[in-house]
Formats: structure tokens, sequence, C-alpha cells
């Protein structure tokens, strides 16, 4: 099953790619997600998410299929299996960005393979966890992009978008750096993970 | 299949149980009537390491006229609620509800304040307490504190109760003068999940006009969703300009999220979900201009 979703950071295209496609300053952006390894463009790592009762883990790994800095466009491959459970999730996941001059709009787009009881799981609440983790993605980038460099504690503004000085940007751009790519990457398994375990939830839990 | 091994805990009051939750942090899970989370442990979708069982607090069970509400306890049974005689004449949507909840043995176990506080986007109860105007009270460490129900469902099984927060109560507002209620649920066996259901509430005043309105809608979102549009166009109307198939179509057009799965794709769901609240329109609308006053 395919989604999109789209978020956009307070930088301009340039600073966004390197900090999207820089994995160890993207995953630490990422909600429950940790970096393992890096090798080059493959990297392991785990993603936790919480969806109500349901917690899933997933440990995988993922790999840059294509990376092109001039059209703005990578595409990452990953692979997660359940640390405690037979769930896996596979996901090709397609970064776009566009040009919005002091901000950068960030077009992902998922393809998602679940198998086992998991693909009998709807497509709703998938997309539904996987817009809810992209947004809370984009809202820690953000936060961090805004906040000026001393500062320990994230802004509240909420769309400081265009508030952002250039220069201060630059100094958190480290924080920043915490997310764009491994984000799909990590979004897509832990929704899979998720919506395989909320679609059992949906089948087997309560009702019969 | 069965459950990791967790170990189970039952304190004896309320504020044992919230201390209980406060010290075993986030591997500690709230039991109730346990409809929802066994099954999910037994899968193994869930897994905690402390269970904290309430459901057996007399603190947390019984129904209470105070003042224009009636309280539930969070512990008070779906069976006992749908055999109240006092639920039936006050809150008869909550009556009504009740034999759509699983099956006879699941409603002797399950509970009002789980079924809320595990907020299944397909559950009977929350769509009720939307409708309604229900509020939930809740108790942790840090006090007690009162949410109305419209703000309560966050997402798939989320709600705004904060970790090691306790759902102690809910109380439904008694609507009262010419009311009628309905629940319409459609699902491809009685106690599956509903493809789509809706629950409805009316009130009209003397000269049939509508003076007030509740549409809670189930299995159409990632949450139980209330129908805003199609209430907000119904409220001041006469009943006779009205008609049940446009009330529908309007409860459909403002969801963004209907689910789409081997059950059913978004677009079938909103068709039956439509056709669902004009029946529910038309049962209710009935009720209201027949029945006597009561209340």
């Amino acid at each position: 099953m395919e989604f999109v979703n789209e978020f956009r950071v307070p930088v301009p295209i340039n600073q966004a790619w390197e900090v999207l496609t820089d994995v160890e300053r993207v995953v630490p952006a990422i909600p429950g997600a940790q970096l393992l390894s890096v090798d080059g463009d493959n990297f392991t790592g785990t993603v936790k998410v919480k969806v109500g009762p349901i917690t899933m883990q997933y440990k995988g790994n993922a790999s840059f299929e294509d990376k092109d800095s001039s059209a703005h466009r990578a595409v990452i491959r990953a692979d997660g299996k359940e640390t405690r459970g037979q769930g896996n999730a596979s996901a090709v996941v397609t970064a776009e960005l566009k040009d919005e001059g002091e901000t950068t709009s960030c077009v992902l787009t998922t393809d998602l393979t679940i198998s086992g009881k998991a693909a009998q799981f709807g497509r709703g609440i998938l997309s539904d966890v996987a817009t809810k983790l992209i947004g809370q993605f984009a809202e820690r980038l953000e936060a961090d992009l805004v906040a000026p460099p001393s500062s320990e504690t994230p802004t509240e503004s909420p769309r400081t978008l265009s508030a952002a000085p250039q220069s201060e940007s630059g100094a958190s751009l480290d924080l920043l750096g915490v997310v764009a790519l491994p984000i799909a990457k990590r979004v897509l398994p832990v929704a899979g993970a998720l919506a395989a375990g909320l679609a059992i939830g949906y089948l087997l839990g309560r009702r019969r | 299949m069965k459950a990791a091994s967790f170990d189970y805990h039952r304190p004896e009051s309320v504020d044992g149980a919230t201390r209980m939750l406060a010290e075993l942090g986030e591997d500690a899970k709230i039991l109730a009537g346990g409809q929802s989370l066994v099954p999910m442990l037994a899968l193994r979708l869930a897994f905690f390491d402390h269970l904290v069982d309430i459901s057996q607090l007399d603190e947390l069970k019984g129904i209470e006229r105070r003042g224009d509400d009636v309280w539930i306890g969070a512990a008070t049974t779906d069976a006992v609620i749908g055999d109240d005689e006092q639920i039936s004449s006050a809150v008869p949507l909550l009556t009504r509800a009740t034999p759509f909840v699983g099956h006879f043995q699941i409603r002797s176990r399950g509970t009002l304040g789980g079924s809320i506080a595990h907020a299944d986007p397909a559950g009977e109860y929350p769509a009720v307490a939307l409708a309604l105007g229900a509020s939930v009270e809740a108790v942790s460490p840090g006090g007690r504190r009162t949410i109305p129900a419209t703000e309560f469902f966050t997402g798939v099984w989320e709600t705004a109760l904060e970790p090691g927060e306790v759902l102690t109560g809910v109380r439904f507002p008694v609507w009262t003068g010419r009311r009628g209620f309905a629940v319409q649920e459609f699902a491809r066996r009685h106690g599956d999940f509903a493809i789509a259901g809706t629950v409805v509430a009316v009130a009209l005043d003397s000269h049939d006009r509508v003076s007030r309105c509740g549409i809670g809608l189930l299995g159409l979102g990632s949450t139980p969703r209330r129908a805003s549009k199609a209430e907000a166009a119904v409220v001041g109307r006469s009943v006779a300009d009205l008609t049940g198939d446009d009330i529908g179509e309007l409860a459909m057009s403002d969801l963004d999220d209907i689910p789409s799965d081997l059950q059913g794709s978004a677009s079938y769901r909103s068709r039956v979900g439509a056709v669902l609240v004009a029946r529910a329109w038309a049962e209710a609308i009935e009720e209201a201009t027949t029945e006597a006053t009561n209340a």
C-alpha cells in the first residue's frame, strides 16, 4: 500500500537536503528511533512506537537506493523485523524536496509491504499512524531549527517557519539535523508494525 | 496463544492504583474488564510487565443521578448498564447501544470505563459519549480533572488520559423534553467491529424544530467521530424541512480518515454510513414526535 505525507522545514532547500540525507543528524528527531550503526549509505537502527496499549519495537536496516542531490530526490529502502513478535515490514520511501525559498517542503511517498497478520489490517490506521509520526518528526525538527542555538528547550512556536532567522538557524542546524530521510525509513516499518498490531487487534482482539 | 508473563496487582483503592501506576511507570497497564487488553496480550500485540486490576474497586462502580447528569462508575459493566432502569429512562441511548457491544459474555466483563479508555474507533460507548456531550472524569496523583468527550479521543486507541491517570467515571447529560434516540450499526456478523455505525440523539421544541442534536459515528475514522457539520445544519430547523438522506450525506462530508480495509473500502463505508445516519435520524425523529415527554 502506498501513502503520501508532506512536511516543511524552515530552512532553504540545500540546507534541508544536507540535513535530511545525514542519517546521524536525522535519526534523533524521529520519535522513538535509535541509530545503531552506519556504514556508508547503509544503516541499522531500532524504532519503538506506541499506539494505545500496543508497543512495537522494530529493528531493521535501511539503505539509500538513490540519492540525487541535483533533483533533491532520495529513495530509501528499509526492512524491519519486530524485536518482540513475528511482524515484518518493508518499505520503499521516496523523499522529494521542493524549494519554497526560505522553507523547504518534503514529500514522502511510501510504498509499504507488510506480511503475515499485519496484512489484514487496514490502510486507514496505518496511514493515521504514519501521519502522526511524521507530524511529530516534523515538529521536533522544526523546534530544533527554530530554537536559539544555546537554548536547551525547544521553542513552543508551532508554525514559525518564516520567523526563523537565517543566522540562528545556521547554528541550530546541528540540532535540526535530526531528521528527514531516516524518518521515512523508520516511520514505515514502525507504521507497518503498528498497523499489523492494530489489524490483529481489530480482527481478533475483542469480539470473537 | 498465551500472553507473555506479567505481574498481576490488585490495589485496594483508586489512590493505591494511581500510586502503583506512578511507581511502575510505562511497563504497567490498567486492567479493567480485559475484553480488549487480554486478547491483545494473548496475541502478543501488547506487552506489559505489570497489570493493575481496578475492576474490583467498589468506588469505581455505580450509577447515580448527579444534577443534570447521570454518573456511571468506570468499572460498571456493560451488562449492568444495559439492564439499568434509571439509565434506560434518563440516558436511553446507552441502553440501546449496549446490545451492539460484542456479545453477552463480553458485556458481562467489559466495563464502560474500559471501553472509553480503550477508545476503539468502532466502539459504541465512545460514540454515545460524543453524541450526548458526556464528560470523562480521571484521577492521578496530581489530582482530579474532567475532560469533555469531544476532547478525549485523540487517535487510534489514543486518548487525552496521561500515563498513570485512571478513568474513574463518565457523566452523561440527561436530555429532557421531546427527544428521540437511535442506534444503527452494520457489521458482517453481530458483535464484530462495525463496518460503520451511528448513534443519534435529537431533541425538539414545541414547534417541531430541532433544539439539540448529537450524531456520533463509529468505524468511520481513526477515532469515534462526531458529525458536527450535520448537527449544526439541523439545529433550529423544522423537522419537516429536513430529510434523513441529506443529513446522512452531510454527516459523511467532513470525514477525512475513513478506514479502508478488507472489511470495506472507505467509499463503501461512507455510503453505508450515510444510509445508517438517515435511518437512525428517521427513527429518532419518529420517537421524538410521537412519545410523551419524559425524564
